[in-house]
């Protein structure tokens, strides 16, 4: 065997290994979850996933998609204003508003619960906790779609304008489209955290809402790990990869090769 | 189909940079004119101040009589061809072209005969389904026009729309942009750095430097009648020699005129007038030089004996560096002509009659 073989067989070795040691916990998981009593097999367990913790997760999937709305909503503007107009402080400003990456959830939590006392209907509606998540994820949106716009030539715009649009038509029919992938990888990333995201939720959550990253880590402080606990957790971890894998899917090679703007 | 004229326009960046200094040009219904200069004179400003990319700080711009110094591009009806052919990306060749009026609200059947004769039109019929990306640069450069004419603009403005093209195809398109304009009889203002294109296409040339206009005429006027030293430098090749003038004979029109220039008489005939003492700059075009063999008479007004230094080979003509009083003369000869010169280096005697005089600034 040539030494040349034998480094390629290493080198495809070690990928393998380290493919194996960062999914080995999900699936240790994964196979928790099928086990019945008396170490049985037991698909069943997944029944409860749609039965009881089907409210969890509507509750993530509802305060995930109002985030992400809102968060489009905001960031959206903001990002064509960083990179299309020159104004001073805008590297500061920029800097200032992907601050919130960089705030430990616990931290965050409290000075959320803190502000939130100056408005008790915060508290007590599930928009206290939607906009906790925007806060959290509002970076993780900007900066893709920073990175798109900056990516996306005035001339499409101009183009456009001498053409005859209207600022708003040169945004919905130029603008938006072009910098598609941008918005999906912000809205990607951003629902990722969002939908498994409990530290905030525990410290801004209203009475009666409890998302699904939220009834796992209560369950297991109350009743210790159950294989049904575990059946949730799997279903939230598949959740994100397939939202990943349609991400990929969709935008994924066409827009890391860079070939999406001609 | 607009009469488009700018009075005084002028552009300053951060209230200091002069980007264009006081312009004003006055373009004919269905003139096609071309703003001439080199890099950073002011042409492209000038040219998205009159499509309104950039506001002007001073002066104002008329389609007709309407002044449209202020109203957005999107309210100017305008067809403007960027350096790229700026077809949106995510767009088939046929929403490309339907664009302009799809925004404008026309409806499907309109759009869709005005889509099919502008790709008639381009020459590009059958490739409504394609995306820009599987298009060749020249197909991309001419949906572009299919797509700025599909708006029946009032007037076509072109920003170097050639310059990412190879020769070849530039040569073709810049045809075929000239029978577009002829075809559809609008006014147009083409910017350019390239001279070949500016003196192929217009009806009139602007020749631009430091955001002034510094000669607006036809072809043979810049090219025989430069007005300004920056001109006669700029278009063409020139060798330009730096004197005083030594005696004016008046004629019925102009002057005979000799020049001292670079311990050199020269004898020409000038529409300007001029006084003995007068600091002028003589031009006199490589192309307009004769050589002269050995004691062959000739009546030439001007006969410079000299030494050839250097000859370049260029194809079609032969540039002969001369040696005339230790100084350098460029005479562009053909090939032909070269040939029969016998000899590459050696005495040897230029020949020309036609001198351009300009007043040097003091």
């Amino acid at each position: 065997m040539s030494s040349r073989r034998l480094t390629d067989l290493l080198s495809h070795a070690y990928l393998w290994f380290c493919l194996i040691l960062f999914i080995l916990p999900f699936l240790a998981l994964l196979g928790y979850s099928v086990t019945g009593p008396g170490g049985a097999y037991a698909i069943e367990n997944f029944k409860y996933v749609l039965g009881s913790f089907g409210s969890n997760l509507g509750w993530s999937f509802r305060i995930s998609g109002l985030t992400l709305l809102l968060n489009a909503i905001f960031s959206l503007p903001c990002a064509y204003a960083l990179v299309r107009f020159n104004f001073p402080g805008k590297r500061f400003l920029f800097s200032g508003l992907t601050l919130p990456l960089y705030v430990p959830g616990a931290v965050m939590g409290l000075s959320l619960v803190l502000t939130y006392n100056f408005t008790y209907r915060l508290t007590n509606s599930i928009w206290g906790l939607v906009f906790a998540m925007t806060v959290g994820t509002f970076p993780l949106m900007l900066t893709p779609l920073v990175v798109a716009l900056k990516d996306l030539p005035p001339v499409y715009e101009e183009a456009a304008q001498c053409l005859g649009a209207t600022k708003w038509q040169t945004y919905w029919r130029v603008v938006f489209p072009l910098i598609g992938p941008g918005l999906s990888a912000g809205l990607l990333l951003s629902f990722i955290i969002v939908f498994n995201e409990y530290l905030v939720t525990l410290f801004v959550h209203p009475t009666g809402v409890t998302t699904a990253p939220l009834r796992v880590f209560n369950l297991v402080r109350t009743a210790g790990l159950q294989p049904t606990t575990a059946a949730l957790a799997v279903t939230m971890q598949l959740i994100s990869f397939v939202a990943v894998l349609a991400f990929f899917r969709l935008f994924g090679t066409r827009y890391l090769k860079g070939t999406y703007l001609i | 189909m607009s009469r488009v004229r700018l009075t005084s326009i002028t552009k300053t960046y951060y209230g200091a940079t002069l980007a264009v200094d006081n312009v004003t040009l006055d373009v004919a219904e269905g003139e096609f004119v071309t703003l001439l200069g080199p890099s950073g004179c002011g042409k492209t400003t000038t040219l998205r101040m009159i499509a309104g990319l950039i506001e002007p700080s001073a002066g104002q711009i008329f389609f007709d009589d309407q002044d449209v110094t202020f109203i957005p591009p999107n309210a100017r009806n305008i067809g403007f061809a960027f350096q790229t052919p700026a077809l949106f990306p995510h767009l088939s060749v046929y929403d490309n072209v339907a664009f302009g009026l799809s925004v404008k609200g026309r409806d499907k059947t309109q759009i869709r005969n005005r889509v099919e004769d502008m790709l008639m039109l381009v020459e590009l019929a059958g490739y409504e389904k394609r995306f820009p990306a599987q298009l060749s640069g020249g197909q991309q450069q001419r949906v572009s026009l299919a797509r700025m004419l599909a708006t029946d603009p009032r007037v076509l403005l072109f920003d170097e729309p050639l310059s990412a093209l190879d020769k070849n195809l530039r040569d073709t398109l810049k045809y075929s942009i000239l029978d577009l304009q002829r075809k559809t009889r609008k006014t147009a203002i083409y910017v350019t750095h390239d001279q070949s294109e500016a003196f192929a296409i217009s009806d009139r040339i602007v020749v631009m430097n430091a955001g002034r206009v510094e000669q607006i005429g036809a072809q043979t006027d810049i090219y025989l009648r430069p007005a300004t030293p920056f001109v006669a430098e700029f278009i063409g090749a020139n060798n330009s020699l730096i004197g005083k003038v030594n005696t004016v004979e008046p004629l019925a029109e102009g002057a005979r005129v000799t020049v001292i220039a670079d311990g050199v008489t020269l004898r020409c005939q000038t529409p300007a007038a001029f006084t003995v003492g007068d600091s002028v700059i003589a031009y006199i075009r490589p192309e307009n030089i004769v050589i002269l063999n050995d004691g062959e008479a000739s009546n030439y007004t001007n006969i410079l004996a000299g030494t050839i230094d250097r000859v370049i080979f260029e194809g079609a003509t032969a540039q002969l560096r001369v040696n005339v009083n230790g100084r350098e003369f460029r005479a562009d000869v053909t090939c032909g002509q070269r040939l029969s010169l016998g000899r590459q280096h050696g005495p040897i005697r230029l020949g020309f009659n036609e001198v351009t005089l300009i007043g040097a600034r003091q």
